[in-house]
């Protein structure tokens, strides 16, 4: 008897050591980046972005990946000069990792500290606030990333000799739940 | 449990046939007493039992496993005296793909140092790697860079830049060509021949058409990248093709028919009646077909 007691003890801990890392899994996103041109006004958007975040002794991890070439604007001849432009045969993945203390995340903005790879370059942003609604289980955030063309090295693509602004910021809508 | 469940599975086991041999009075005796052995046993068996069953729905919750993290199997061998498991109990072993066999000996020693199980088989939860792009599913084949194809979108939008430029420049010569072909016609006021009119126009359309070929044979020649279709303003822009290339090889023929007809002092006619509708017509195109590669235009200064 007192071995069965020892087992369900024992179980009972590894149960709630088991409960203490969980996962949270990206649903649905959308993210679109915004470039500009004293001719165009172009949009391109993504809803190929995987992600997930693990967290553990209240930090949690979160990655984001999406496929350079899974953005869309509208217009074949123009997303293969992105593709390009940003070398997305070479450096085919968009990568974006944050660390969020576990007590933040149920919070209606998140302040974010971003880690993003693109076009073999890394850049960082601080302090960038995302909104967030939480509907059930789902956990809905919006909002923008301020990223520039210079922030990774990219030569700016032009039109009639006129290149793009820097400015190429992109929004983010995602649907995140816990697993 | 060694000792007194081993009794106590002897003793249930045994019973039907001790209450062949005694008289009833020692049976429902004997019978009491083996009830009050066994009714704790079963009990803590049922409570075992179902905490395995449940333990993996609660563990779900961390649905990550790794191959290093700690799982726990209840080897049957290591409790040689404990009852035939259940179905729950099998499933539940067969949701761990590692084992971490828990031997009696390991739990007495676990017991007298009154600790959890052995620290190092916590440590993959104690300290999770970051998820990796592999965890999000993505396949070696998506990720890997691709030199080769790098260098044939490089040199796709090269040639394709070349191609936009000598596009625009072309509009050049098509421009004056359309301009000065009011002076290519005989003019009756200066005699049959209008020599000089003649030959800028015919100078300015040859030098279209030779620009024409050149811009195209780059648009031409651009390696392929994909085989996704065309889609926006692309589209149109290589519709339009089947009606500016056409024009460009069939408006120098329909001139020529035309001029020859007027120097013979014939009214042109015929086919050759077309050269101006078809020259209008593949300027017109051409135009479009620079238009439609850069639609939509917004104007933002």
């Amino acid at each position: 008897m007192r071995e069965h007691r020892l087992l369900a003890f024992l179980l009972l801990t590894w149960t709630a050591f088991a409960q203490a890392d969980h996962s949270w899994i990206l649903d649905q996103s959308t993210l679109t980046y915004h470039m500009s041109h004293p001719l165009h006004e172009v949009d391109g958007v993504s809803h190929a972005a995987k992600g997930k975040g693990v967290c553990h002794a209240g930090q949690c991890d979160f990655l984001l990946a999406v496929p350079v070439k899974s953005f869309d604007s509208g217009d074949s001849n123009r997303d293969l000069h992105m593709l390009q432009a940003t070398r997305g045969a070479e450096f085919p993945i968009v990568t974006v990792r944050f660390r969020l203390p576990e007590a933040v995340l149920a919070a209606p903005t998140l302040d974010c500290d971003l880690e993003v790879q693109f076009a073999g370059n890394t850049a960082h942003y601080s302090h960038v606030l995302f909104h967030q609604v939480i509907q059930g289980t789902e956990h809905h955030i919006t909002g923008t990333v301020p990223s520039t063309v210079s922030d990774f090295k990219i030569d700016p693509p032009s039109f009639f000799t006129v290149p793009i602004k820097n400015e190429i910021p992109v929004r983010v809508d995602m649907i995140w739940h816990l697993s | 449990m060694n000792v007194s469940s081993s009794w106590c599975f002897v003793a249930v086991i045994s019973a039907p046939y001790i209450r062949d041999m005694e008289p009833d009075y020692h049976q429902t005796k004997r019978t009491v007493s083996v009830l009050r052995q066994v009714i704790p046993f079963f009990v803590g068996t049922m409570e075992f039992t179902i905490l395995l069953a449940i333990s993996p729905v609660l563990a779900a919750q961390s649905r990550e496993l790794t191959a290093g993290e700690p799982t726990v199997k209840v080897a049957s061998a290591a409790l040689p005296d404990a009852p035939i498991p259940t179905d729950a109990v099998l499933a539940a072993e067969d949701l761990s793909s590692t084992a971490m066999d828990f031997s009696s000996n390991d739990l007495d020693q676990q017991t007298s140092q009154g600790g959890t199980p052995a620290a190092g088989t916590q440590e993959p939860q104690q300290n999770p790697a970051p998820p990796s792009l592999e965890d999000l599913g993505m396949t070696p084949e998506q990720t890997k860079p691709d030199p080769d194809a790098q260098a044939r979108l490089d040199r796709h939008t090269r040639m394709l830049k070349i191609h936009q430029r000598l596009g625009l420049i072309t509009l050049a010569p098509l421009a004056a060509a359309c301009i000065s072909s009011a002076a290519a016609p005989p003019d009756p006021r200066k005699g049959k021949e209008n020599t000089v009119g003649r030959e800028i126009h015919v100078g300015l359309g040859s030098l279209s058409v030779a620009m024409y070929g050149l811009t195209a044979s780059y648009a031409i020649r651009a390696p392929r990248v994909g085989n996704a279709p065309a889609r926006g303003g692309i589209k149109v822009h290589k519709y339009l093709i089947y009606i500016h290339a056409p024009g460009m090889i069939l408006t120098p023929i329909l001139g020529a028919m035309a001029f020859s007809q007027a120097s013979n002092g014939e009214k042109v006619h015929g086919i050759a009646s077309a050269h101006a509708a078809v020259a209008w017509t593949t300027v017109a195109s051409y135009s479009a077909a620079i238009v439609a590669v850069s639609w939509p235009i917004h104007l933002k200064f």
